[in-house]
């Protein structure tokens, strides 16, 4: 009986990791000069719903963000958070979990709320270990115009668990 | 009322003192008296107290202002702001007080709108602003003249890194005619260069805090009296130059300082200045 519960709760954290969604980004941000754009921005992203934690560094220029299990949020939202404080969103590092598949033969991962399009100056063997179905990947999101975010983006693959 | 302005005196002097003692608990945004660029988050709010003191040769004015901001936009800021005078003075200058306050009894609502903004590298950017603002007095005569409404325009540009900044700006305030009376118009520029030396290059949160040497160049024009040859076209040309300080820790920020004339070519009906001294405190809602 034991056996059956602890197998049915391992599914059930296995569905829930599985979750197409964000789980982690780590924001370029341009033109961050003070502790108060930093209180802003770290004020203005944690009013956003499905963040586990925020934390701003002016030295790196970075706001590094852990999101949580099940949240709703995409880099499109976070991008836009950035700009509304009166900055530039560049090059993310992101970690996100979404279906794998092949759009006009090449690989697209989508979360559910984005699209990411497999770049081609992704490592070979990563590209090649790539399956259809659930993934989870992390990579450099290419720098898109702020005024014009589509929410569908480029990302140089990292890793591929 | 010699009893009640003395105890405004010791209300301000005491106000400057705890300023300075809480520091760590307080802040301001760019420099103090220069024209700067930054303007609020998309719905972000910003309060100012300010306390001001302008000497010349003759008098000392004291007065508090405050200063209500709001961002519309992330370009786009509305402010107002209202002065609590202490001790006016009888001979004013003509002049602006700190960066977008005036100096004197008015009140002022005021729009900033930065035009354009390039943010090029980690804590970089360069960016350029417009003010437009219009104010009514609280005073109806000032320096022996009857007070008009008047407008404000200006424009800045300035560059912002995590060590060195700049602002260069011009600015232009014109006082309209009242009972064929009309204080001097000013023209105006400034120019401000900024340093956060490697001591105070702490990561957020850590306190945040930058040395300024701010510069004014001012050329009021001499009042319209009634009844009196009119030397309105006449311009006195000062300039003033001095450090300032910007401490900031998460939403609060303190700045003070200091101007001293360095040239005063005045009109004989201008009135020389020795000082002007400031502290504002800043809180990020």
């Amino acid at each position: 009986m034991k056996k059956i519960a602890l197998v049915m709760i391992i599914a059930l954290l296995g569905t829930l990791s599985s979750e197409a969604q964000i789980q982690k980004v780590d924001q370029e941000v341009y033109g961050m000069d003070c502790a108060p754009c930093a209180y802003g921005l770290e004020r203005g992203l944690n009013k956003m719903d499905g963040l586990q934690n925020v934390r701003v560094s002016l030295n790196d220029g970075k706001a590094y963000l852990q999101l949580l299990k099940n949240n709703g949020l995409s880099l499109k939202n976070i991008q836009e958070e950035v700009k509304k404080n009166g900055f530039s969103a560049k090059k993310a590092q992101i970690t996100i979990s979404g279906t794998v598949k092949k759009e006009n033969g090449l690989w697209v991962i989508e979360t559910g709320q984005e699209l990411f399009d497999i770049s081609q100056h992704s490592p070979t063997e990563l590209v090649q270990a790539l399956t259809p179905g659930m993934a989870i990947v992390s990579g450099t999101v290419e720098d898109e115009e702020d005024g014009n975010l589509s929410g569908r983006w480029a990302i140089i693959l990292t890793k591929v668990k | 009322m010699a009893i009640s302005n003395l105890h405004l005196k010791i209300v301000l002097i005491i106000i400057l003192c705890s300023s300075t003692i809480s520091i760590l608990n307080a802040q301001g945004h760019g420099p103090l008296y220069g024209l700067q660029t930054p303007t609020l988050a998309r719905g972000g709010v910003d309060l100012n107290v300010a306390s001001m003191s302008l000497s010349t040769e003759n008098e000392t004015s004291y007065m508090l202002r405050y200063l209500f901001s709001y961002g519309i936009t992330e370009d786009l800021q509305i402010n107002l702001t209202t002065p609590t005078m202490i001790e006016r003075l009888d001979n004013a200058p003509r002049t602006r007080g700190n960066s977008n306050m005036p100096a004197n009894g008015d009140i002022e609502a005021s729009l900033w709108y930065r035009f354009f903004s390039n943010a090029f590298g980690v804590g970089k950017r360069f960016e350029g602003t417009a003010v437009l603002g219009v104010s009514a007095p609280t005073d109806d005569v000032r320096a022996q003249v009857n007070v008009g409404n008047s407008i404000h325009g200006a424009i800045s540009t300035g560059y912002a890194s995590r060590t060195w900044y700049a602002w260069l700006g011009g600015g232009y305030q014109y006082y309209f005619e009242k009972d064929n009376e009309q204080l001097g118009d000013l023209p105006y520029a400034s120019a401000v260069v900024g340093y956060r030396p490697n001591i105070f290059m702490g990561d957020y949160p850590k306190p945040d805090w930058r040395i300024f040497l701010e510069t004014m160049a001012e050329f009021p024009g001499d009042n319209k009296y009634n009844g009196q040859q009119n030397f309105s076209d006449t311009r006195s040309k000062k300039v003033l130059m001095g450090p300032s300080f910007l401490g900031l820790y998460g939403a609060w920020g303190i700045s003070f300082g200091a101007l001293f004339p360095v040239v005063q070519d005045l009109t004989p009906s201008a009135v020389k200045e020795n000082y002007r001294v400031s502290i504002n405190l800043s809180y990020w809602l």
